[in-house]
């Protein structure tokens, strides 16, 4: 097989999975339930390819992803029932309010080195939980909004099982192509260069901190996407849906597909959602499993299904430099640069 | 000659030590310079203040007439200097064409927006540029290699394509021949003549006397980071303060 026609058939059979065969099957059952299993399923494998970009590209790690996805959560459901406003607006809305927020965060962190970078997303992820358990007039705290606008794009009215999980498909499939372009080009080769060595990105002219900074932001514009997709679609959101173990585990699809790599994010998301649903069957004991695929695929794959770094080797380098080898005189120091 | 680079009384201090002090010299467009020095002599600190990893304590540096000192490291790439590590630092969990790539894209710009929506011409000249200096080192042939794969020796080539891929006025070189063996050594001296010979403009940092006193047209001698020579190969060869400070006794 030629390598232009490879990619091709990759997204040909993509395109019939998820819009011919997967739709297929859950009309045949007709369960709304299964929808909704379909809808998380893509609404984790968008959240999963947006911190691929930043996490398993950048190499910036990053434990408050689930934080970005809550304000894109929270933004379109206010604006859904407290302003009125139809899915048209408020996707749009959602992940730039995200992104917004996501460069708020990235001004003073990103001059931050390595392990203070993870410590401070965690705090923000934290500080953002909070806002939206405890600021009730605006969120209604732990009580949750619920959406009951539905799925209304150009005047019709998508809220339907099937008609729902199209616009979740086409838009998950349409990030995924963008995300696609910036992870797999030039511009993911000089993301990757950061994850490398950005002291050594630098001295080739890259502007380290802009593409940080912008990475991090075009992840949450992601992440706020998703939001918005899941507030629409499930009709309720409370706090708990982008609470710290919801970081953990898109953070954890990422490392058992395989760190940079946008297919093994894919996969890694499809695994952890999918798998508890299939093990639903054995009860509580899933979870135990579950854990374990996790901790045994750190174990034998560490660099995940098709992945480029091993996590192992990515969180030794974010622990400081003194594990980098060779070349620790001249690597970063320690805390601020 | 016009200087492409003036450094003038450079000086760094690390709390108490200075490790360079008031080292002034200049670097003519076409010049192969070596520095040499014992360990310690600042000679790495030098670099680094000439691109931009560590800022002056005083003293300034021009490149092209401008002043160069006190800005980024990624402005002063793409003003045209490139540079190599003392520790050879590739990026290992990348394939060697997008190790070299990286150097083109630095100095031909990156954006998003373009990378997503744009055509083809930016990606074209960055890996048109990438091929070229691959070839340049003779790499071509190990370019899906990933970099982390490649033996030592080649390592060291590919930094140097990955510099030369930044198309630079003038290449820095830390200690280029750091361990390699002899031939290996010999083979490097000629590579560096060859670029030189191209027209490119070289300020090499070498332990290797005999690299350093065989290639270079001049040579700038720092010890304890004093300049305490900056002559011909032959000049510093006979120098005593050199002789003294550097290559002890005779050989």
């Amino acid at each position: 097989m030629s390598d232009r026609l490879r990619p091709l058939l990759v997204v040909a059979a993509a395109l019939v999975l998820v819009l011919g065969v997967v739709p297929a099957v859950l009309g045949a059952l007709d369960r709304s339930y299964l929808y909704q299993v379909a809808n998380l399923a893509l609404i984790f494998v968008l959240l999963a390819a947006s911190m691929h970009l930043v996490t398993g590209v950048a190499g910036l790690l990053q434990l408050g992803h689930a934080a970005f996805y809550g304000i894109g959560a929270y933004t379109a459901a206010l604006l859904a029932t407290e302003a009125g406003l139809t899915f048209g607006w408020t996707l749009p809305l959602s992940g730039l309010s995200a992104a917004f927020v996501a460069v708020l965060v990235a001004l003073p962190t990103m001059r931050l080195v390595s392990i203070y970078f993870a410590v401070a997303t965690l705090g923000i992820g934290q500080m953002i939980y909070l806002v939206m358990l405890n600021w009730v007039p605006v969120t209604k705290g732990p009580n949750g909004i619920l959406v009951t606008s539905g799925l209304e794009l150009f005047g019709y009215d998508l809220s339907a099982s099937a008609p729902a999980y199209f616009v979740v498909a086409i838009i998950t499939l349409v990030s995924l192509w963008v995300i696609h372009r910036l992870s797999h080009s030039y511009y993911g080769n000089a993301l990757r260069a950061l994850r490398e060595d950005d002291q050594c990105a630098d001295a080739m002219g890259l502007d380290t901190v802009r593409l940080k900074i912008e990475s991090f932001a075009v992840s949450g514009f992601f992440a706020g996407i998703a939001g918005a997709l899941w507030a629409h679609t499930a009709g309720y959101i409370s706090p708990a849906d982008f609470a710290f173990p919801q970081s953990i585990l898109i953070l954890a699809m990422v490392v058992v597909g395989g760190l940079g790599s946008l297919p093994g994010a894919v996969i890694g998301a499809l695994i952890l959602i999918l798998l508890p649903e299939v093990l639903r069957p054995v009860g509580d004991f899933r979870n135990i499993i579950v854990g374990g695929v996790l901790f045994f695929s750190i174990l034998l794959m560490p660099k995940g299904i098709i992945g480029e770094v091993s996590a192992l080797d990515l969180v030794r380098r974010q622990l400081g430099g003194a594990w980098r080898g060779e070349g620790t005189k001249a690597g970063p120091e320690v805390g601020w640069r | 000659m016009t200087a492409l680079l003036t450094i003038d009384g450079a000086t760094r201090r690390f709390g108490g030590l200075t490790a360079v002090d008031n080292v002034s010299t200049t670097v003519a467009k076409g010049e192969l310079v070596g520095v040499i020095g014992p360990n310690g002599a600042g000679k790495t600190t030098l670099f680094n203040l000439i691109s931009g990893f560590t800022p002056l304590s005083s003293g300034a540096v021009h490149f092209k007439g401008r002043r160069i000192d006190g800005l980024k490291p990624f402005r002063i790439a793409r003003l045209g200097i490139a540079r190599t590590f003392q520790n050879l630092r590739i990026f290992p969990n990348m394939s060697v064409f997008d190790n070299v790539s990286v150097g083109a894209a630095g100095m031909l710009g990156v954006s998003a927006a373009e990378a997503v929506f744009g055509g083809r011409a930016r990606s074209e000249a960055i890996s048109r540029r990438a091929w070229a200096a691959l070839e340049q080192v003779g790499l071509q042939d190990l370019a899906g290699e990933l970099a982390a794969n490649i033996s030592y020796g080649r390592r060291k080539y590919l930094e140097i394509a990955r510099a030369l891929a930044m198309e630079p006025e003038l290449i820095i070189l830390d200690e280029p021949a750091a361990g390699l063996n002899d031939t290996e050594t010999r083979e490097l001296a000629a590579f560096i003549q060859r670029l030189h010979g191209a027209g490119m403009t070289v300020l090499l940092v070498e332990h290797d006397m005999g690299l350093v006193m065989g290639i270079c047209q001049r040579v700038v001698v720092l010890a304890s980071g004093r300049k305490i020579a900056d002559a011909p190969p032959e000049v510093v060869r006979k120098d005593p303060a050199v002789l003294e400070a550097y290559l002890g006794v005779e050989e």
